[in-house]
């Protein structure tokens, strides 16, 4: 695929992802200060739906990269692969901090779902470093899409 | 904070119930054939539309702590907005009828596999590619909107599409492919120094090329079984008088490319149609491509990216590929040389398109307005088997 077919799908999929992390950590912040959030309960449920697919997927990623050490990870495509070197480089050099996203993939996935308010600490800052993530792989994406001025 | 973002939240309100009105006053005259994609355009404004609505209600709550949240939602839907009113939107704004004809078959190339029969599509101009996404959009040079004999190379792009609709699966066969190659490649020589890390670091650079390059040949091979002889036609007229850099490429830009060498893309399609019995189409394509190699002082070297024993590892991949993604098959009457009267599918009317240029090409133009107006006017509904 030329680089743009190839931005444009994962800007396709990285967006979708974005607005999970956005809903989700609004739904929390309004329900942690008592507010009732705009969204449905249904666009809610599949927000944390999409994540939970998401870091699924990601831990698996994620193990399979770090086994392999520099040698490729093959079947992944290009945008891909990029996002997991710059989530193992940002745990590496601690620009993720959170202990759940630095520990155990398949944790935060039941974190998700959980109505302890500890817990709810710890997503808000799973989805604050994640989001730092995804919004500086997007604009390699827009980069490509959109160009500059 | 706040006040910015709400100057924001508003100048984008503006810009997009402006696209909401000339997306409304477009839609009137755009073709049938685009309208499902239309549809999909206006949805999707509406929904940036309300998110920025949204967004403004968020900030009503004088919450501080949402602040880098609607921060992030605001640059969200502003890209999303950008590339909606750069590239989407487009399709619709330009539309003209003579679209028709590249729609129709794309219509029916969508609503003949079960996995794309909801996405819309439409076309663009530029040169070939696809945003293979929900929905999709088939970019083409403009000219070649307006004839037969480029079409079908859309049944390339088309592979993209059906590639994504299958992904995990596609994945998990490449991921084998690209393993059966490390497999093929020459071992580093083992001398613990900078030159054996050279060597190592090689072979992974070709390996992880491999990922892109299968998807190219996995959509060459759905060309080729959708489009038969047309496609391989089509491909090699229009890749063959590029130049150089489609017989052969330096190491260096061999492990920039995103995509094959195209002569190693020839070779796969001769084989492949060879093997099922198309034995003319195959030797014409070697043969074309042997003499304008041979004119250009070309003479074929990989440096390791390809070599003729992969040859029969990939094809069984393909095959496997193929499988998974079940795109729908040539039948023999299609391609065999038909009269208009029996014309019974798009992939007939461009293996007919090809016939009649190779055997007359002066003429074919006459040949090629009628068949096109007829293509027009014929109910699509009675190709949709």
């Amino acid at each position: 695929m030329k680089p743009k077919e190839l931005a444009v799908q994962s800007f396709h999929e990285n967006q979708k992802l974005l607005s999970a992390v956005n809903a989700v950590s609004i739904h929390t912040k309004l329900e942690m200060a008592g507010h009732s959030d705009l969204n449905s309960a249904k666009t809610i449920a599949e927000a944390k739906d999409t994540l939970n697919t998401f870091f699924k997927e990601l831990d698996v990623i994620v193990q399979r990269a770090e086994k392999a050490g520099t040698k490729p990870l093959l079947g992944v495509d290009a945008r891909r692969r990029q996002f997991v070197r710059n989530f193992i480089d940002a745990k590496r050099n601690y620009r993720i901090q959170s202990p759940s996203l630095r520990g155990k993939l398949s944790d935060v996935v039941q974190m998700i779902h959980s109505d302890k308010d500890t817990d709810k600490q710890d997503i808000l800052l799973v989805l604050e470093e994640l989001r730092m993530l995804i919004e500086e792989h997007i604009a390699g994406d827009t980069e490509i899409l959109l160009g500059g001025i | 904070m706040q006040d910015l973002l709400t100057q924001n939240n508003f100048a984008l309100r503006y810009d997009i119930e402006k696209l909401q009105r000339s997306l409304r006053d477009a839609q009137v005259n755009i073709p049938e054939e685009l309208k499902p994609y239309a549809k999909w355009v206006i949805n999707e404004c509406e929904k940036l539309h309300q998110g920025i609505l949204q967004n403004i209600r968020y900030l009503g709550f004088g919450q501080k702590n949402l602040l880098k949240d609607i921060l992030s939602n605001t640059q969200s839907i502003a890209n999303a907005f950008y590339i909606l009113n750069q590239d989407q939107a487009s399709p619709i704004l330009r539309a003209r009828t003579s679209d028709r004809l590249v729609l129709r078959l794309l219509l029916w190339l969508h609503t003949m596999h079960h996995q794309t029969k909801d996405i819309p599509a439409a076309v663009g101009d530029g040169e070939f590619s696809i945003w293979a996404i929900h929905p999709s959009i088939y970019y083409t040079p403009c000219t070649a909107q307006r004839g037969l004999l480029n079409l079908p190379l859309f049944f390339h792009e088309f592979g993209h599409l059906l590639y994504r609709c299958h992904r995990p699966e596609m994945n998990a066969l490449v991921n084998e492919l690209q393993a059966e190659i490390r497999g093929l490649l020459p071992p580093a020589v083992v001398r613990d120094d900078k030159y054996t890390a050279a060597q190592e670091r090689k072979r992974e650079v070709v390996v992880e090329k491999w990922y892109a390059w299968a998807q190219e040949f996995f959509c060459d091979a759905v060309g080729f079984m959708m489009g038969g002889n047309s496609f391989a036609y089509a491909f090699s007229m229009y890749l063959r008088i590029l130049g150089k850099p489609q017989y052969h490429l330096s190491i260096e830009n061999l492990a920039r490319s995103s995509h094959p060498v195209t002569w190693i893309r020839i070779h796969l399609l001769a084989d492949r149609a060879r093997r099922i019995g198309y034995e003319g189409v195959s030797t014409d394509l070697e043969e074309t491509w042997s003499q304008v190699a041979a004119t250009l002082g070309v003479v074929e070297d990989y440096y390791g990216f390809y070599d003729s024993k992969f040859l029969f590892v990939i094809q069984d991949k393909l095959d496997d590929m193929l499988t998974e993604t079940s795109p729908r098959e040539f039948q023999e009457s299609e391609i065999s040389n038909q009269e208009e009267s029996t014309l019974t599918s798009p992939v007939a009317l461009l293996n007919r398109a090809w016939q009649k240029f190779i055997e007359d090409p002066d003429g074919y133009r006459e040949w090629e307005e009628d068949a096109i107006e007829h293509f027009l006017d014929v109910d699509l509904g009675t190709f949709l088997t």
